[in-house]
């Protein structure tokens, strides 16, 4: 019996613990949030906001840094040349051998299809709760929107067609279709039309670095010059120049200061001090490239009267080469105080959309005036431009040089124009017709079966 | 001094004989008239040795009496007794010797090792020991003897080729470089799903990594915990294996268990040892390159096959910028350096019967093969105490280890660049001694070296154990344990590591800093009980667990600095930032027992069983219940072989049962948003963690094993062959998704079954066992063979590309190499599905599987007289691909038989999209899948004791140790057993070192 205690009081002092289930019970750790009560609270939902826009910012198709499409397709079309040897990514592109498992083709689309994610979410979240204002979730939905068209804007243009993502749920996005080129239009301009309607039209802060309805109308003018609906696009575009907020800057050393007023969405840098990463990923200081360079062909093309060539483009000289690079943005470190904000859209794009949508429907005197505006900044006389074919060939031309290294519209417009297979081979030995469109990530094409890859690959 | 070689090994024959006369002797002495009065006590002292040396710890005991006591270090032992009495000297793993003392004052005895004694020792099972010859599961086990042969610093390098089914591959060369390990196959489709629980001296250590992405160095696989264990406190390494093994470890069994069982005291008198080494390690297999004239030549040809007739202005090796009659062996220059590890052991230990201590302090440093100022240090103490009260009824054990590492290393590997930079590329230095940058036509390899990579991790591992005998044959033991581990880790970057083309200075540098602790506590109460009736004897186990580990990281940025000499001071970073900083919680709790019942040593059953519940899991899916049941049948003590004179000992066992894996990382099941750290207009992001699924449960894993044990000669030859057959389901997952889900993976439990079966077999032959040559000889192989037995819904799945029922988890689809194009000259693969064109989907469906064959060991031990000799050579059947390191006629170099340009498709210089494809498409075909196999001599050692005597007391070892030094292979790509390209491959390592021991 004595025995018996023993064991017993031992079983009792010493397992205590035992079915106590609670044990295993953990809190949310501290420096997270569980998804539901991120959009209870302006603040937070806010938050999830501001993060979408440091992610197209640090990454996916319209970063600054190399991995964005101002360095990459700036390579693989004809605006940059590659001048290192070692780093295969880079070379691949110059030298338009992409295959479907090169590592920037997976990257930008992951990248872009996660923040899609990110942008679905919010959607869902902010249509979901119960605390946020009407106003706010307006907003938030409206931002939300807007990024989800922008960025399947993108996909469509460098894969062609691309599944339209409208849900966070992955059982639909795992067996999702590549949607015809013209049903993601549809759905980027649907979308668009949305944001135009939720969107404020006012900026929520000074700096512009959060779309406004503008925003959306500018965006909305490139996807209709993109689908040729001329019309549309001449629309969207006049609401954006018609806005007041908007003053054309005349001075062309200001165009790319943060403080610019032709400026309509730009990015905040990540740190106070920062500037745009295109002015780091861009510029150097002595030569050869130490990565790349302006194409020599490109600064050859532009007139010598042309501000444009002296002032957006900077060259250097050993005493026997030389070499260019991008000079729009100035400032490649840390300032203290930003002085060059990443500008995504600005009013002299909305002019030339403009100058084209107008020509093709044969409002020539409309076009030249949008185009001489253009051409006016940067110290150039009217164009001397007469037939619809010539202000057409004009405008491309214009936008060449007005646009170049900003987020690959050199490269779109050679594919939209149709004469990507007549210009590109001349300078890159190795184009195939077939190299209009990107691969699909072959992991991609493993893990979805209902996916097919691209002609070429 | 005495010269001794093994060729004068015939000698040794003499020993048996002269023994053998000693021996005959004793009668004879016995037969001398008696000194003393045969009922007087007095005082008998002597020296027992066996063939190594002299032996401690020998219990001497008075025949009849109970009189006892043991030897000291130095073998030495005095005992009370009479003139008639008989000695009985015992230790566990010699023959027991009754000497009687005929009257003697000294009665010194040489004692023998036992083959058929192996199969009394003590194996550690982690809650309970069992007796080698009555295990009902699979332990595989390595112990001090084998582990100190070996100049490695981490764990697991000691275990390699020496355990049957434990396969373990070496991630880098780089100090501290974590290894591979998978026991008995890929049981999990989780890359990171299948490392085993590791427990030192009771006290499970997460082996789940330290490092962060931010601030990793040269390694592929970031900081391992592991590191911090030093190899020469081990007493024993326990590998469990089987269901019947593991199952008491419950939800984290499934991959095998990993016990360490550090050093503890001996009673005697206090000894100091003394052990201090000094090795050099240098790159073992390097794959043969070019030089600078076959490069030109293939790079001259490039740009003829594309037409190009001017070398472009950026194409600085051939078009003259680069002089074309340098010529560098890159791979001499960059990993040819020799690292260079001293190693100091000291150590103190003694102790009376009742309490004994041992205190031993490391300290290591060790160099890289890399160009530069580089070390690695490490400094440990370990600490252990054991007592025992009077009445042997209360015990208490006592251990702790501390480990400080500091390591410092480039943040780059210099392996990859080694192998591709052009071999006329500049000179590394200018005349002056700076980087030379050669005008910014290159970028300097060393510029990466001045970005560095730091790592300081203190960690203490202490465990108690009490136990208290109530009754006797019931006991109540509890342990207390604990873990400590901090990690400071950082990673510069100053400006000099960029091409002065950029025109960077100090305020472009950086600094990458984590913080991680994390720290465990973990409480098992348990009773044992044990009764014998008639011949059957019950042994009970009932324990639980707490167990409670915290994570706290913080990994901060500074950008900006005034000075790059200010670089490691974060306050001095002009910009600050926080990418991280969370805590992470993770409980447990279990319930375990155990039930053996052995009839009269013939007939042994095993039952385990383990509640466990984990707070990895969602409310509701928290618990879960695993078990097993052992048998093993022990026929030699059947009464028809008892007495057989060929077959000395026979078992044969088997198990069944269900073990877990709760390897899934903490708060999976959780939908929440986190701080990314990422600045937008002055607010912090918050950004979903990951796609959520709260349903997922325990995964489990049924194991099946029959083994046979069998001894032949009095154990001299000991074979032990295993069958096992490792089913696991409901597995739980990162099932990859496309990334059109925002997301690469989601972790649910898939409705799939993977079966790893397997055979092993284990021969240990004492091959020749005299005073004074001994030969022994280990041999083990294991085979291993992975299927996928079933997964529903497979074709509509996201591995619907990756998998096939019927075949291994690891295969890979590859296409089919055909020939090179009659005309192009371009590589051609078999088009499957007959449309024309070559795609990923439709074609890659040759199926190759880079899983090892078998692998195993041979290891040799001789010793005669004062000098060991020991190898291992480990062996491995595989397959792996060749080199790929770019397409041939870029700018990167090849391996030297590339330079037949006929053998190849035509060079290009990049512009030649379809070459270039079908460059990549070979390296996804069965043409770039060749033989790894290899043998490698992993291990050799040879020790020799000098046979002096200063006082006796002093015990003098010189030892040489290599590792890695000889590789027999075909392999075209450098290190065969390597996995990582790129990487730096295990070194080849020999050490010199001396032991004192007073």
């Amino acid at each position: 019996m004595k025995y018996f205690l023993i064991v017993l009081v031992m079983l009792l002092a010493l397992f205590p613990f035992v079915g106590c289930d609670n044990f295993v019970d953990v809190d949310v750790p501290d420096s997270q949030l569980t998804g539901n009560l991120v959009f209870e609270d302006r603040t937070t939902a806010n938050a999830a906001i501001a993060d979408i826009y440091s992610k197209l910012r640090d990454s996916g198709m319209l970063t600054g840094l190399t991995t964005g499409t101002s360095v990459s397709l700036g390579m693989y079309a004809d605006e940059q040349v590659y001048y290192g040897t070692s780093d295969e990514n880079s070379s691949f592109l110059f030298n338009n051998t992409l295959l479907a498992n090169t590592p920037s083709v997976a990257q930008l689309w992951n990248e872009s299809y996660h923040i899609i994610y990110c942008a679905n979410a919010v959607i869902a979240g902010c249509t979901d709760s119960v605390a946020l204002s009407a106003g706010d979730k307006k907003q938030f939905i409206g931002e939300a929107i807007f990024v989800r068209a922008l960025v399947h804007f993108y996909l469509t243009n460098l894969y062609g067609d691309v599944p339209y993502i409208t849900t966070t749920d992955y059982k639909t996005n795992t067996m999702v279709e590549r949607m015809p080129v013209a049903t993601v239009y549809e759905s980027i301009i649907a979308d668009l039309n949305q944001a135009v309607v939720s969107l404020p039209e006012n900026y929520s802060t000074a700096d512009r670095v959060r779309p406004n309805r503008s925003t959306a109308s500018a965006m909305l003018a490139r996807v209709y010059l993109y689908a040729g609906d001329w019309a549309e696009a001449s629309n969207a575009a006049s609401a954006v120049l018609n806005n007041t907020d908007y003053v054309l800057e005349n001075d062309i050393e200001k165009i790319f200061l943060k403080e610019c007023k032709s400026t309509i969405w730009q990015f905040a840098p990540k740190l106070e001090g920062n500037n745009a990463d295109e002015g780091s990923t861009f510029i150097f200081e002595s030569g050869p490239p130490p990565f790349v360079g302006l194409s020599p062909e490109l600064f050859h093309s532009f007139a010598d009267n042309d501000l444009r060539k002296t002032h957006w483009i900077t060259s250097l000289t050993n005493g026997t080469d030389i070499w260019y690079h991008a000079n729009k943005y100035k400032q490649n470190g840390n300032t203290g105080s930003s002085v060059e904000y990443s500008i995504v859209f600005r009013l002299a794009e909305q002019y030339l959309i403009r100058a084209e949508a107008r020509a093709r429907q044969g409002e020539l005197i409309g076009a030249k005036e949008d185009l001489n505006v253009v051409r006016h900044t940067a110290g150039l006389p009217d164009t001397d431009a007469v037939t619809s074919v010539d202000i057409i060939a004009a405008v491309l031309m214009e936008r060449r040089f007005e646009l170049f290294t900003e987020y690959g519209h050199r490269f779109f417009d050679l594919k939209r124009s149709g004469l990507i297979d007549t210009i590109l081979p001349i300078v890159k030995p190795g184009w195939n017709t077939s190299d209009g469109l990107w691969p699909i990530p072959e992991t991609e094409l493993l893990a979805n079966p209902n996916l097919t890859q691209n002609p070429g690959y | 001094m005495k010269i001794i070689s093994l060729n004068k090994g015939w000698l040794a024959l003499y020993y048996p004989i002269i023994f053998g006369f000693y021996l005959c002797c004793l009668p004879v002495m016995a037969r001398t008239p008696l000194p003393k009065s045969i009922i007087q006590q007095y005082t008998i002292t002597g020296t027992v040795r066996d063939g190594q040396g002299v032996l401690p710890s020998v219990t001497i005991s008075v025949a009849g009496k109970s009189t006892a006591t043991i030897t000291d270090y130095q073998g030495k032992y005095s005992i009370t007794a009479t003139a008639a009495d008989i000695l009985v000297f015992s230790f566990v793993g010699y023959t027991t010797l009754n000497i009687p003392i005929a009257g003697r004052t000294v009665v010194s005895v040489h004692l023998q090792e036992d083959a058929t004694q192996l199969q009394e020792v003590k194996i550690n099972a982690g809650y309970y020991s069992v007796k080698e010859s009555e295990r009902t599961g699979s332990i595989g086990r390595i112990t001090a003897k084998n582990i100190e042969k070996q100049p490695v610093t981490n764990v697991l390098a000691t275990m390699q080729g020496r355990i049957a089914g434990v396969s373990i591959v070496q991630d880098s060369g780089s100090p501290g470089g974590a290894f591979s390990i998978k026991i008995r196959g890929t049981n999990s489709l989780r890359a990171d799903g299948n490392q085993p629980l590791y427990i030192i001296d009771g006290v499970p250590y997460s082996s789940e990594t330290i490092g962060s992405i931010a601030t990793s160095g040269t390694a592929p696989t970031l900081t391992s915990p592991l590191n911090s264990i030093n190899p020469q406190d081990i007493e024993s390494i326990e590998v469990l294996k089987d269901a019947d093994a593991t199952a008491i470890y419950g939800s984290r069994g499934a991959n095998g268990v990993v016990l360490i069982t550090t050093k503890k005291g001996k009673a005697g008198e206090t000894r100091f040892s003394i052990n201090s080494s000094s090795s050099f390690g240098t790159v073992g297999e390097t794959p043969k390159l070019m030089n600078t004239k076959q490069y030109l030549a293939m790079r001259q040809l490039a740009f003829d096959n594309d037409g190009v007739s001017t070398y472009p202005s950026y194409a600085y090796d051939v078009n003259g910028t680069w002089s074309p009659e340098r010529n560098t062996d890159w791979q001499k220059k960059l990993i040819g350096g020799t690292a260079k590890i001293h190693n100091l052991q000291a150590s103190v230990s003694g102790g009376s019967r009742r309490t004994q201590y041992l205190l031993s302090g490391n300290y290591r440093t060790e160099t890289t093969v890399f160009p530069g100022d580089f070390k690695y240090t490490k400094g440990s103490a370990h600490f252990s105490m054991n007592h025992t009260s009077e009445d042997e009824r209360f015990k208490l054990t006592l251990s702790g280890n501390y480990t400080s590492q500091n390591n410092s290393q480039p943040a780059i590997d210099l392996t990859a660049v080694s192998r591709t930079l052009a071999p006329n590329a500049p000179e590394l230095y200018d005349e002056n001694g700076n980087l030379n940058w050669e005008n910014g036509t290159w970028n300097n390899p060393l510029a990466g070296l001045d970005s560095e990579f730091e790592s300081r991790i203190n960690d203490l591992v202490a465990n108690t154990v009490f136990s208290y005998r109530f009754l006797p044959n019931l006991e109540f033991k509890t342990s207390f344990g604990f873990t400590d581990l901090h990690n400071n880790e950082s990673r510069t970057q100053p400006s000099t590591m960029y091409n002065p083309s950029y025109g960077l200075g100090s305020e472009f540098s950086a600094l990458s800093s984590n913080f991680t602790n994390r720290n465990s506590w973990i409480v098992e109460p348990q009773l044992n009980y044990n009764t014998t009736i008639r011949k059957g004897k019950f042994a009970v186990l009932l324990g639980s667990t707490l167990q409670n580990q915290r994570t706290e990281r913080l990994f901060q940025n500074g950008f900006g600095f005034a000075s790059n000499r200010l670089i490691h001071d974060l306050a001095s970073a002009s910009i600050k930032t926080v990418d991280l900083s969370d805590v992470t919680i993770y409980k447990y709790q279990a319930l375990f027992a155990r039930l053996n019942y052995n009839w009269d040593t013939r007939y042994i059953l095993n039952i385990t069983g383990r509640r466990d519940g984990s707070s990895r899991f969602g409310p509701g899916k928290q618990f879960a219940t695993f078990g097993a049941v052992g048998g093993a049948w022990l026929f030699s003590n059947e009464a028809f072989l008892k007495d057989n004179t060929v077959l000395s000992f026979g078992k044969l066992r088997s198990s069944y049962g269900i073990t877990g894996n709760d390897q899934i990382g903490d708060y999976q099941f959780l939908d929440t948003y986190v701080s990314s750290g990422n600045n937008y207009q002055g607010t912090i992001g918050l950004q979903p963690v990951r796609l959520f699924n709260p349903e997922f449960g325990w995964e489990s894993n049924k194991k099946f094993e029959v083994a046979l044990e069998t001894g032949f000669l009095e154990d001299r030859i000991f074979l032990t062959s295993a069958y096992y057959l490792n089913r696991s389901s409901n597995q739980l997952v990162g099932i990859p998704l496309p990334g059109t889900t925002g997301y690469s993976s989601l972790y649910a439990n898939l409705d799939a079954t993977v079966e790893n079966s397997g055979l092993e077999f284990t021969l240990r032959t004492i091959n020749f066992s005299r005073e004074h040559f001994e030969w022994t000889t280990n041999f083990n192989i294991s085979i291993n063979r992975n299927k996928l037995i079933s997964f529903p819904g497979l074709e509509s799945s996201t591995y619907a590309n990756t998998y096939v029922v019927g075949q291994p988890i690891n295969i890979m689809k590859l296409y089919h190499y055909i020939a090179m194009n009659p005309t192009t000259g371009i590589y051609q693969f078999e088009d499957v599905n007959g449309d024309g064109t070559i795609s990923s989907i439709a074609d890659r469906h040759t199926l190759a599987n880079l899983s090892p064959r078998y692998f195993g060991g041979l290891e040799n031990q001789f010793q005669y007289k004062g000098v060991q000799l020991n190898f291992l050579f480990q062996f491995v059947k595989q397959e792996a691909f060749g080199a790929l390191p770019g397409v041939p006629g870029t700018g990167v170099n090849q391996l030297a038989s590339v330079s037949d340009s006929a053998a190849q498709q035509p060079y290009t210089a990049g512009s030649n999209g379809a070459i270039i494809n079908a460059y990549y498409r070979y390296g996804l075909s069965d043409g770039a899948v060749q033989d790894a196999s290899y043998i490698r001599l992993k291990n050799i050692s040879l020790t020799y004791d000098l046979p002096f005597k200063v006082g006796d007391r002093l015990r003098c070892q010189l030892y040489w140790q290599g590792q890695n030094l000889l590789t027999f292979t075909n392999y075209t790509n450098g290190d065969p057993e390597f996995k990582f390209g790129g990487y730096l491959p295990p070194l080849k390592v020999n050490a010199v070192g001396v032991k004192l021991t007073f």
